[in-house]
C-alpha cells in the first residue's frame, strides 16, 4: 500500500503508465515523466478545487464563533437526543464481553483483550451512532425548516457546514474521553488485582522455597509481575531483524536458502523482458529451486512456491500463482496476460509497447522445506529464468533473459497475517547442517540511548516462543552471541533459557555500546528446538511511558476516524436525504476498510482477465462477461482508492502489545485525517454554496 | 424634496421551480416589481399560493431567482451583510425544539456576533418585550404552546434591532389580545423608524397598520398602492356623534334626502369585538395581580 499515498492522484499514474503506454499515446522513454507530472497536475488540481471549494475562508475569520454557535447547538441536540445513552450501552456490551470472554488467559493475555474489547466496541458504537447523527445534521435542519430562520441570519454555508462538523466532533470527544477515563479505571482495577494475586503466589512460593517445602525457587516472572504489573507502555529500542535461512558452508560463495513455512522473500529483478506473441512458443519463466527438507515427513509432501510477478514502473501490474516444484525442484510458470510484463509490438499500429523491468518474488509456504537459491549468473544455476521469444530485439539473448546476480533474500517480511518466525535448531536429518541465526542490529546505537546500571550493563529483553520438533524433554535454552560491528572479535556470549511468551531479560556490558551497530545474534542451543520470534522480540528496555498517555493517543486515533466519518456524513447530508446520506458514508467506509481485501482480491481475479485463454475463438458470451467483470472490478479498484482510506487508523496496534506508541504514527494519523477531511468537506462546501435553504 | 431610500427595491422577480425530469414546473413568482420605502409598513396580500412567503425567501436569500434581481437595503438580495440588518418572522416558528427561550436568543445572538453582555441584555430585554412569561423561559421550547412560541420567534425577529423586519403571518397563533399586542408594536416600530414587510391572510391586521401594501394572485400583482387611496369611498359620508335625540336623527335623514342624497340610512356603530375582549382580559389580570 505503499504507493497508495492518495488514491486519485495514484491512480492517474496508473492510468498514465499503463493504459496510455500500452497503446503508445505516451512515448516510451518519457512514460515515467509523463505520468509523474500527471500525477502532480491531478494533487495540483485537487489542491486548486480545495482553495475554490474555501474562498470564502477570508471570511471565516469574523465568522468563527457563528460556527461555534452553530457546533454548540449541534452538541445540544445530540445530548438532547441522549447520546450519552452510547456511553452506558458501550459500557454494558464490553463488560459483558470481558467477563465472558475472558476467561483462563494468563495475565498479559488478558489485559490485550480487555484492551482490545474495550477500544474496539468504542470504534464500532462511536462510528455507527456520530455516523447516524452526522448523515441527519443537515436533512434534519431542512425537515424541520430550522434552517428557514438560521438560514436568515448573517451565516454563510461554510460556516453552517463546519458548525455541524464541530458541534459532532465535539460530542465525539466527549464520549471518548469518558470512554477512555472508564478505560482506565477498568484496566487499573483489573492490574492491582493481577499485581496482587502475582505477589501473593511470589511469596507463597518463596516461603515455601525458604522453608525447603518446594525444592524450585520463587519464578522472577511473578516478582516482576507483581512489581509492575500488566499495564505498560514501553519504549524498547527496536532493531532490524534477519534471518538468512540456512547458509550451507560447503560451498563458496555460501549457498544460501530459502526458508520454507516462513515469510522470507527471495527477489529477483529483471530487465525488460522482450517477447513476440507466436502461440507455439509463448513467453514465460522457468523456476529451478531445489528443495530439501530438515523435518523426516512419513508421506511426501509437495513443495509449492508462491510466486508475485510485478511490473517496477507500474505496481498494479501485479500477478500471482501457486506453483508446485517438481522433485528437482522446476516449474515453469507461463502468465495469463504476459503483456502486462513483457514487451511486444501491437498489431494494430505496430508500436512497441514495453512495461519496462519487472521483479518477480517467490516465496514457500511449507514448513520445513529449504529451497537453494542459484546465483543467477548462469543459465544452468539460475534459480528463475525468462524464455526470450524474440531475437532480434535483444542481440545476445537467444533463449533467455537471466535476473541481475544475487537476488535478494528478505529475512523477515512485515505481515499483518504472519508475524511470528521460525528459526530450526540442529537437527539429526541434514547433519551438517548448523542451527538458523537471528540477527538483530541495532544501528548507530549510543550508550546514552539506553539505560545503564551501576554494574555497567544495559538490559536486553526477549520474548520468544519455542517449537519442539523432537527432543521435547530437554529445557529450552537459546545461545545469544552479541557484538558491535566495530569490534566483532570480542563477542559476549550468553546461554539463556527460553520462556514461552514471557519476557526473558538478559544483561551485557555496555562496552558494545561504541556508536556503532550492535548485532545480537540468537540460536537455538538444542537440537529438534525451534525457537519463534517477532520483528520485535529481541528489544533494548528503556524506561517506559505512562499507560494513561499511551490511552490517550490510542483514544485520539479513536477520535480522529470519527471526525472522519462525521465530515463524510456532513458532507453527504447536505444535498441528499438522510437515509442516502447513511448510505453513502457507510459505503464509504465500507470500501475505504476494505482497501487491503480489494488488492488481494483484484490480484486474484485479474488472473482471469486473460488476454490470450479465452482466445479468438472463445463465445461472444464468454467477451461479454469478461468486460462486464473487468469493468466492474476495476470501477471498485478505483473507488477504494478515491475514497479515504480508513485502514490507516488502528487505535490498537500499539497498546495491546504494551507498546508505546510513537509520536510519529500519531502524527502521521492526525495528517491523513486532515488530509482526507479537507476535500470531503470542500466537496460538501461546493454542494451547499449555491443551495436553496428553503 | 429627497425621495426617501428604498429599503427593497425588486426588478422583474421571477421564481419557478423546477419540476422532477419533465413534468410541469411551477411559477410562483412572475416579474415582480416591488418598493417599498425606508420607515413604512408595508402589506403583502394574496391567497395561498400567490408567491408571498417566495417573495420574502428571495428578499433573504433563502432561494434563488429563476430571472429577476432583488436589492434589500441598498445590496443584493442575500448578502450576508444586508442581512445583518434583517428581522424575519416566518409563518410558522422554526425554533430548536431542544432549547428553551434564552438559549434561542442566545444562539441567534450569536450568529449577530453580540458579546456575552450584549446578548444577556437582548434576550432579556426582548422575552420581556413580546411578553413571554418568566417562569416558562427555562422550559424547552418543545413545550411550548403556540401562542408562546410565536412570541420567542417574535423575539429572535427583533433581537439584531432590525432595520428591517420581514414578517410572515406574524398573528398566527396568538390570541386576540396578542394580536393586538403585535399590532402595537409593528405601530412602534415604524415610530422608532423601522421599515415593517407584513405579509398575512388577516386583512384586518393590514388595515390597521399598513401605510401602502400590494395583493398578489398566482404570482403576479393584481394591486398595489396606499392603504388610504385603495380604501377610501369618496362618495359616501359617514357622521358620528353622541346622545342625538330621535327627532333630530329624523330631522337629519329628511335633511339629507331633501338635499338630493341617495341610500340614506342610520347606522348604530359597534364596538369591536377585538376591544371588548382586550377589555376583558385586561380587567381579569388587573384582578388577578391585585389577589396576588
Amino acid at each position: 500500500m505503499g504507493w497508495n499515498w492518495f488514491g486519485p492522484v495514484a491512480t492517474t499514474r496508473w492510468v498514465f503508465s499503463a493504459k496510455l503506454g500500452r497503446y503508445g499515446l505516451v512515448p516510451q522513454q518519457h512514460l515515467g515523466l509523463v505520468s509523474i507530472l500527471a500525477a502532480v497536475l491531478v494533487g495540483v488540481l485537487i489542491l486548486a478545487f480545495i482553495l475554490v471549494a474555501f474562498r470564502d475562508l477570508g471570511r471565516l475569520r469574523t465568522g468563527i464563533s457563528r460556527a461555534w454557535a452553530i457546533g454548540r447547538t449541534a452538541f445540544t441536540e445530540a445530548w438532547s437526543a441522549r447520546i450519552w445513552a452510547i456511553y452506558i450501552i458501550w459500557l454494558g456490551l464490553v463488560l459483558i464481553l470481558a467477563f465472558t470472554m475472558v476467561r483462563g488467559y494468563g495475565p498479559a493475555d488478558e489485559m490485550r483483550m480487555y484492551l482490545t474489547i474495550f477500544l474496539r466496541g468504542q470504534v464500532v458504537l462511536l462510528l455507527l451512532y456520530l455516523g447516524i447523527l452526522a448523515c441527519m445534521a443537515l436533512p434534519r435542519e431542512r425537515e424541520r425548516r430550522t434552517l428557514i430562520t438560521t438560514g436568515s441570519k448573517p451565516i454563510s454555508r461554510l460556516e453552517l457546514l463546519l458548525g455541524k462538523v464541530l458541534g459532532l466532533s465535539t460530542a465525539a470527544l466527549v464520549l471518548v474521553l469518558a470512554m477512555m477515563v472508564t478505560t482506565w479505571g477498568f484496566m487499573t482495577l483489573v492490574n492491582a488485582k493481577i499485581r496482587h494475586d502475582a505477589g501473593v503466589l511470589y511469596a507463597m512460593q518463596k516461603r515455601s522455597y525458604d522453608q525447603l517445602v518446594r525444592h524450585v525457587p520463587p519464578e522472577p516472572g511473578l516478582r516482576y509481575l507483581a512489581r509492575h504489573g500488566v499495564l505498560q507502555a514501553s519504549n524498547n529500542l527496536r532493531g532490524r531483524l534477519r534471518i538468512a535461512g540456512l547458509i550451507s558452508y560447503a560451498t563458496n560463495p555460501p549457498q544460501r536458502e530459502l526458508k520454507g513455512g516462513s515469510a522470507e522473500k527471495l527477489l529477483f529483478q529483471f530487465p525488460s523482458l522482450p517477447a513476440t506473441w507466436q502461440p507455439q512458443a509463448p513467453p514465460l519463466f522457468i523456476f529451478h529451486l531445489p528443495p530439501f527438507s530438515l523435518l523426516k515427513r512419513q508421506v511426501p509432501k509437495k513443495t509449492i512456491i508462491h510466486v508475485t510477478l510485478t511490473a517496477n514502473d507500474n505496481p498494479l501490474h501485479r500477478k500471482h500463482k501457486v506453483l508446485t516444484l517438481n522433485a528437482d525442484g522446476d516449474a515453469v510458470w507461463q502468465p495469463s496476460n504476459p503483456y502486462k510484463f513483457f514487451s511486444f509490438v501491437d498489431p494494430r499500429n505496430g508500436r512497441v509497447y514495453d512495461p519496462g523491468p519487472v521483479t518477480v518474488g517467490v516465496t514457500c509456504p511449507t514448513l520445513g522445506d529449504y529451497l537453494l537459491v542459484g546465483n543467477g549468473r548462469t543459465a544452468a544455476s539460475a534459480a528463475c529464468k525468462a524464455w526470450n521469444m524474440d531475437p532480434n530485439r535483444v542481440p545476445g539473448h537467444l533463449s533467455f533473459v537471466l535476473p541481475q546476480p544475487d537476488p535478494r533474500i528478505f529475512g523477515f517480511m512485515k505481515s499483518k497475517h504472519q508475524t511470528w518466525q521460525e528459526i530450526a535448531g540442529a537437527t539429526t536429518a541434514q547433519k551438517n547442517i548448523p542451527p538458523e541465526v537471528a540477527s538483530m542490529e541495532f544501528r548507530h546505537l549510543q550508550a546514552s540511548q539506553v539505560p545503564i546500571d551501576h554494574d555497567g550493563n544495559f538490559t536486553v529483553d526477549l520474548l520468544l516462543g519455542v517449537n519442539k520438533h523432537f527432543n521435547e524433554a530437554a529445557p529450552a535454552k537459546a545461545l545469544i552471541r552479541a557484538y558491535a560491528v566495530d569490534n566483532p572479535r570480542h563477542p559476549v556470549q550468553r546461554l539463556i533459557r527460553v520462556e514461552e511468551k514471557h519476557v526473558t531479560t538478559l544483561k551485557l556490558p555496555a562496552t558494545l555500546l561504541d556508536g556503532s551497530s550492535l548485532i545480537i545474534n540468537l540460536q537455538s542451543a538444542v537440537p529438534g528446538l525451534w525457537i519463534k520470534l517477532r520483528s520485535n522480540s529481541i528489544t533494548l528496555a528503556r524506561p517506559p511511558s505512562p499507560f494513561i498517555a499511551n490511552l490517550g493517543k490510542s483514544e485520539l486515533i479513536i477520535f480522529c476516524e470519527t471526525v472522519l466519518l462525521i465530515s463524510i456524513g456532513v458532507a453527504a447530508g447536505t444535498c441528499l436525504g438522510w437515509p442516502v446520506a447513511l448510505l453513502v458514508t457507510a459505503v464509504c467506509y465500507l470500501l475505504g476498510s476494505i482497501l487491503e481485501f480489494i488488492h488481494r482480491m483484484f490480484d486474484q481475479i485479474s488472473q482471469g482477465f486473460s488476454f490470450f485463454h479465452g482466445g479468438e475463438h472463445a463465445a461472444w458470451s464468454a467477451h461479454l462477461g469478461w468486460l462486464i467483470r473487468a469493468v466492474m472490478v476495476r470501477t471498485l479498484y478505483f473507488l477504494v482508492h478515491v475514497v479515504p482510506d480508513f485502514t490507516r487508523f488502528d487505535p490498537t496496534r500499539f497498546i495491546v502489545q504494551s507498546v508505546n506508541m510513537p509520536w510519529a504514527f500519531l502524527g502521521w494519523n492526525l495528517l491523513w485525517t486532515v488530509i482526507f477531511v479537507l476535500p470531503t468537506l470542500a466537496l460538501g462546501y461546493l454542494l451547499l454554496r449555491r443551495q436553496e435553504l428553503a | 424634496m429627497v425621495a426617501p431610500a428604498q429599503a427593497i427595491q425588486t426588478r422583474q422577480l421571477t421564481k419557478i421551480y423546477p419540476g422532477f425530469w419533465k413534468s410541469q414546473k411551477v411559477p410562483a413568482l412572475l416579474q415582480l416589481n416591488l418598493q417599498v420605502q425606508q420607515g413604512e409598513i408595508f402589506g403583502l396580500l394574496g391567497p395561498n399560493g400567490s408567491g408571498k412567503t417566495t417573495t420574502i425567501k428571495l428578499l433573504l436569500g433563502l432561494i434563488n431567482p429563476t430571472a429577476g434581481e432583488a436589492q434589500v437595503m441598498g445590496r443584493p438580495a442575500g448578502d450576508q451583510e444586508t442581512r445583518r440588518r434583517i428581522g424575519y418572522l416566518p409563518e410558522e416558528s422554526y425554533l430548536y425544539r431542544f432549547l428553551n427561550a434564552r438559549q434561542t436568543l442566545d444562539f441567534y445572538g450569536r450568529l449577530f456576533n453580540m458579546n456575552r453582555v450584549q446578548r444577556r441584555r437582548a434576550v432579556d430585554y426582548y422575552l420581556d418585550f413580546v411578553g413571554l412569561d418568566p417562569a416558562v423561559r427555562g422550559r424547552r421550547i418543545g413545550t411550548y404552546s403556540k401562542g408562546q412560541t410565536r412570541r420567542v420567534a417574535l423575539a429572535q425577529a427583533l433581537l439584531n434591532n432590525p432595520d428591517l423586519i420581514i414578517m410572515d403571518e406574524p398573528t398566527s397563533g396568538l390570541d386576540p389580545v396578542g394580536i393586538l399586542e403585535i399590532k402595537n408594536m409593528i405601530l412602534r416600530l415604524k415610530q422608532a423608524g423601522k421599515t415593517v414587510l407584513l405579509s398575512t391572510h388577516q386583512l384586518a391586521d393590514v388595515e390597521d397598520v399598513c401605510d401602502r401594501l400590494v395583493i398578489l394572485y398566482r404570482g403576479r400583482v393584481e394591486m398595489s398602492g396606499a392603504l388610504s387611496d385603495l380604501l377610501e369611498r369618496r362618495d359616501v359620508f359617514q357622521l358620528e356623534a353622541r346622545q342625538v335625540s330621535p327627532e333630530l336623527q329624523e330631522r337629519l335623514v329628511a335633511l339629507t334626502r331633501e338635499s338630493g342624497a341617495t341610500d340614506v340610512q342610520i347606522i348604530r356603530p359597534r364596538a369591536r369585538l377585538e376591544d371588548l375582549f382586550k377589555r376583558l382580559v385586561d380587567a381579569k389580570r388587573q384582578t388577578e395581580r391585585a389577589g396576588k
